[in-house]
């Protein structure tokens, strides 16, 4: 308690010392350049940064350019004095490579800023401000902390990585956008089906990049944030980043029962009713734990080095893909890890029939995002058919990314069912659950349980369809 | 009407007292009678709590005006007038035991309410009581010996909704500084066992141990006494029903650290299967979340902007200050195909996230002949400690593939801190980041646990802790303590940062993600089948599982349900589901009511909603799981 009393009383120079700070980070965001590449010889990791701004740039053809400055324009002003800083940044950015592992010195604080914000919600002595209700002293409290975020804003677009993409259309257009490091595909997505005027209720739009040289395409999840993976391209990579349609993207979520009944025959799956995918999600989705599609089944495996394929029986589990080995049984103990997938992403192949002698065309590779060739780093897996190939793909990808793609989905969902209302742009009702309760569920339950539940807003939980009626009462004991 | 005798024993007389002899006419209500026996008894104290036992019928008479003759008493009829809350032992999942106040004349269902209100777990219908395994005589009087029980026996609730303290507590534990222990025992999670005492625990071998377990449960719509629980015995609590609903970490601290110790014993001893390396990283977690336990006992409840704020000034405090500088002569080998290189020493730095390595410290102003950024790539420990060799494997991606790299460490000291220096980095994260001094800790932690003896099993405690006593026994043989050591060290890494709840909450979310979670099995025999098989019963189906192999054969799902129905005579149960499939079972392992109430509760949890204001609906639970005449 002294102590807080004793730094209360030197509130002033605090004050003082912040509006010092604001004023050199100001200097800082001038001076500090993004990610410091070493000019040392690092031919390996290379990335295209904000380094590569005034290169990406020239690179452009002409019409391109002039899209994105055009594109530019449209931004506020403000943003636009952003980039230009960018811009000029670059060249302060290079002067300052050799002597770049110091900081400059009066950023050496004596005094260690999280001890501050203690400080900052136990002053006292201020009247409260009229807006709002505020207790004493929670106003200056809270115009310091908007300060000191103001101030962390501006340190942090000192260092915003920001890139020029090169998207292509699905009709072999392209557009050219900039991107920078915070947006995430979603805000991606959204800027290009607003710009190519396309069907903006459907949850299917993706961003894919290939990889023609191990001949792979992947689609980028909507959390991502898109400057990441591309940042893992070489300089002289031929890859791409497309815009397009992927009917396959939630499947997952729109037809759960193709991959959580999948040993059921596919008669009885497309017979299966609306109700019953409800549940489906609901049961593997909307509980603390996202629950993985059980596969499992005979693939092949590329052998590292022999370039031949071998099959074996492949288990998916949610902590990663196991096998079984040679004379055991399927029990989970004598499981044996093929691959988890902290680190790695899965890819979808095309010809690999040709390029690696795969039995099918149905490859499937794993492999660290980073990585751009071929390596023998790289899992290669074959399936018979491109039903099974569907299934392990998008299980997988379940498996990697859990609850947060059905996050995902469902922000797709909400952002299609408004663009669709507010817009008017189609009459088709977005995809997926609907907002709405079977009254059949709510007559049933509320005979049950004598009285009629009402409906809360996210029907995450709702009550169940499936009260049999309980057995006779019987007057044995037992 | 004619008078006649009623004996009737007393319980406050002790046993070896003769009954009492009331004189009563058969249209006398049980009201009068316990009157009139109080009186004759001319004990002044608080009878409130009697009530009448009929001890050949096994029967509570608990309508006081209710007469003798509706209730078919006659003289022959021996009563006795017992206190309807007494003291019972209650074994909790994280293997503590309570001596608390349990009603035994209302059914079990309303004695766990009972009991979970005074320990403040909310949604008692998922628990029920457990007879807990017989054991041999000899050991028994061992273990009476040894047993600790916590008495909770004097703690007041009062019955309307529980009344908590600011750290979270209910107030009724804040009598004495005994109970407040009791609490912390309840709330945060126990020190992980002695290794022994994980081996010397009774582990089902198959399914049919499995199936054994839940032949032990007791029957909800029935009182204790009823099922022959006599005061002062004991019963397992445990979580009965695998859907834990509307759980919130704020407000269940005690139903959250005992749904996570019933977690953590059902891994320990194989009740579900997991793969390896499933369980390495239940053992991080475990690792993780008994050593944070130890450093802060009650979850902060800070205000959330606040929290966002100081992260944020964390996060410019280590933008702005220089880091701590790391160099130092390692030894580095590159693996390459056809190649035999040693090691070779160099002068290394770290800077970011990012290794540099010079011939000589002289040269380390020079450009470095080579830099490595680490970001996202994968670090694992080569260590031992009896050969004092310690090496770090650094997997780094590139576009070509990944880059094998060893740095070698002269002494353990080192090696914590620039492995810790490579986690940090591989997060992405600098050594100036806060979390880079408990890096180095627990990377020295670990390596104590390679140093320790075997043989010395001793609990955990802060430095020091026995790997074997976070695998189940199965891994005690396959590894020595010190192979464990690195692997669950490479699982760590992946939960090292998690907060205490978090933590919890990941080790049931991988639990309840396991293919054989929340299945209850039993044998039974189907209907027209000679041979036995397992019935396996889980919160949303059925399935009929083979008895050898442990092959699901057949799933039935509960929304496809129309009715069921229990012929008790024959202890039979058969199920009709839609398009006219019909099944039919008797019971082997546990009665036919035991099953058809584990069904018959499923699907009452099924109907509950997630409106905070929702009563329990009793009437609900016994119409779908009781089924007897007497239920209540």
């Amino acid at each position: 308690m002294d102590s807080l009393i004793k730094k209360t009383a030197k509130m002033d120079d605090i004050d003082a010392m912040f509006s010092d700070l604001l004023g050199e980070m100001d200097m800082l965001t001038q001076s500090l350049g993004p990610e410091m590449t070493s000019n040392s010889k690092r031919e390996n990791h290379f990335s295209i940064g904000f380094t590569d701004f005034n290169e990406s740039l020239n690179e452009l053809e002409d019409q391109d350019l002039d899209a994105l400055m055009a594109d530019l324009g449209s931004d506020s002003a403000e943003s636009e004095g952003r980039q230009q800083t960018a811009v000029t940044n670059y060249v302060q950015t290079q002067q300052q490579a050799s002597s770049q592992s110091s900081a400059p010195p009066h950023v050496q604080a004596p005094i260690s800023l999280s001890k501050m914000s203690s400080l900052t919600c136990s002053s006292t002595s201020l009247p409260p401000e009229p807006p709002k209700p505020l207790l004493p002293g929670e106003a200056e409290a809270k115009s310091k902390a908007d300060k000191i975020k103001l101030a962390l804003e501006k340190l942090k677009e000192a260092k915003v990585k920001k890139l020029v993409v090169k998207v292509m259309l699905s009709d072999g257009s392209s557009k050219t956008l900039m991107v920078d490091e915070r947006q995430t595909v979603r805000d991606v997505l959204e800027n290009l089906v607003e710009k190519t005027h396309c069907d903006s209720s459907c949850v299917d739009w993706s961003l894919c990049e290939t990889n023609p040289e191990l001949q792979t395409e992947r689609e980028f999840e909507d959390h991502e944030y898109l400057v990441e993976p591309l940042s893992a391209w070489t300089r002289d990579s031929e890859n791409k980043v497309i815009f397009l349609l992927k009917p396959e993207k939630y499947l997952i979520f729109k037809e759960p029962q193709i991959f959580y009944l999948w040993k059921k025959d596919k008669r009885f799956l497309s017979e299966i009713k609306d109700s019953q995918k409800e549940l489906l999600l609901k049961e593997n989705f909307e509980r603390p734990s996202v629950i993985v599609p059980d596969l499992e089944g005979q693939l092949y495996l590329r052998e590292d080095g022999k370039k031949t394929w071998k099959r074996r029986y492949f288990l998916l589990r949610a902590s990663g893909i196991y096998y079984v080995p040679k004379g055991k049984t399927k029990t989970s103990r004598d499981l044996a890890c093929f691959i988890q997938f902290d680190k790695v992403n899965i890819y979808t192949t095309s010809d690999y029939k040709q390029k690696y002698k795969a039995p099918t065309d149905f490859c499937f590779i794993l492999k660290h995002p980073q990585i751009q060739k071929e390596s023998q780093y790289i899992r290669f897996l074959c399936c018979d058919d491109e039903h099974t190939l569907s299934l392990w793909v998008h299980s997988i990808r379940v498996a990697k990314y859990g609850a947060t793609m059905y996050k995902n989905y469902q922000a797709a969902v909400r952002r299609a069912s408004t663009f669709s209302s507010t817009l008017h742009l189609t009459s088709r009702p977005a995809p997926g659950p609907t907002p709405t309760t079977p009254s059949t569920v709510q007559r049933a339950a509320g005979k049950a349980n004598g009285h009629v539940p009402q409906v809360c807003d996210d029907v995450l939980e709702q009550p169940p369809d499936f009260i049999p009626p309980p057995p006779p009462v019987c007057n044995f004991g037992i | 009407m004619a008078a006649w005798d009623l004996s009737v024993t007393v319980e406050e007389l002790g046993p070896e007292a003769p009954p009492f002899k009331v004189s009563v006419t058969s249209d006398l209500h049980i009201g009068g009678v316990i009157l009139k026996i109080v009186e004759k008894t001319q004990i002044k104290k608080d009878w409130s709590d009697h009530a009448l036992w009929w001890e050949q019928k096994k029967q509570w008479l608990l309508r006081p005006s209710w007469t003798l003759e509706k209730y078919q008493i006659h003289a022959d009829a021996r009563l006795s007038l017992t206190r309807q809350h007494m003291p019972l032992r209650i074994g909790l999942p994280n293997q503590t035991v309570l001596r608390v106040q349990a009603c035994f004349s209302r059914p079990v269902f309303q004695t766990v309410m009972g009991v979970c209100h005074l320990l403040n777990i909310r949604h008692p219908e998922e628990l029920s009581l457990l007879r807990p395994v017989e054991e041999k005589k000899k050991k028994k009087d061992k273990e009476a010996e040894e047993e600790v029980v916590y008495d909770l026996t004097a703690l007041q609730v009062s019955s309307g909704s529980v009344q908590t303290l600011t750290s979270g507590m209910p107030v009724h534990f804040a009598d004495s500084a005994q109970t407040e222990a009791v609490y912390k025992l309840l709330s945060v999670s126990l020190p992980a066992p002695a290794a022994e005492a994980i081996t010397r625990m009774p582990r089902p071998s198959g399914l049919v141990d499995k199936a054994r377990v839940h032949s032990r449960w007791l029957d909800s719509s029935q009182s204790l006494l009823q099922q022959g629980v006599q005061a002062h015995d004991k019963l397992l609590l445990r979580f009965k029903y695998y859907c834990c609903h509307d759980l919130d970490p704020k407000t269940d601290a005690v139903r959250l650290t005992q749904l996570y110790e019933q977690a953590r014993w059902a891994i320990l001893l194989e009740d579900v299967d997991c793969t390896e390396e499933e369980m390495m990283l239940f053992a991080a977690l475990q690792y993780h979340i008994g050593k944070v336990s130890l450093s802060e006992p009650q979850p902060m409840t800070s205000c959330p902007t606040m929290d966002d704020l100081e992260s944020a000034l964390q996060c410019l405090e280590e933008t702005m200050t220089i880091a701590p500088e790391l160099q130092d002569y390692l030894k580095i080998f590159r693996p390459k195909r056809l190649s035999l290189k040693s090691y070779k020493q160099f002068w290394f730095t770290f800077n970011n996230t990012s290794i540099s390595y010079f011939k000589s410290k002289e040269e380390s102003l020079q450009g470095p002949i080579q830099q490595m950024n680490l970001k996202g790539c994968e670090v694992a420990p080569d260590v031992s400690v009896a050969a004092q060799k310690f090496c770090i494997r650094l997997l780094i991606p590139g576009a070509e593939g990944m880059n094998e790299v060893y740095l070698r460490c002269d002494n353990g000291l080192q090696y914590s801190r620039w492995m810790a220096a490579c986690r940090l980095a591989s997060r992405g994260k600098t050594l100036s980041d806060s979390s880079f001094s408990s890096e180095v800790q627990n990377i020295q932690s670990f390596l104590a646990m390679q140093q320790c003896t075997p043989g010395d099993d001793t609990a955990q405690t802060d430095k020091s802790i026995n790997t074997h006593s976070l695998v189940s026994p199965r891994y005690h043989r396959k590894y020595k303590a010190e192979q464990l050591a690195p692997r669950i060290l490479e699982a760590y890494q992946k939960v090292s940062q998690l907060p205490l709840t978090d933590a919890v909450l990941k080790f049931l979310q991988i639990w309840q993600a396991l293919p054989g979670f929340g299945v209850s099995y039993f044998v039974v025999r189907f209907k027209g089948c000679r041979k036995d098989e397992v019935l396996g019963v889980t919160n949303n189906r059925l399935i009929r599982v083979d008895l050898r192999t442990g092959d699901v054969m057949k799933t039935w799902r509960y929304n496809t349900m129309r009715l069921w129905n229990v012929n008790w005579e024959i202890q039979q149960m058969s199920i009709e589901f839609n398009d006219n499939v019909n099944i039919a079972f008797s019971c082997v392992t546990a009665t036919c009511k035991i099953v058809h109430e584990y069904i018959g509760g499923y699907i009452f949890m099924a109907t509950r909603t997630r409106e905070p204001t929702e009563e329990l609906n009793q009437e609900l639970f016994f119409k779908l799981t009781g089924g007897h005449g007497d239920a209540l």
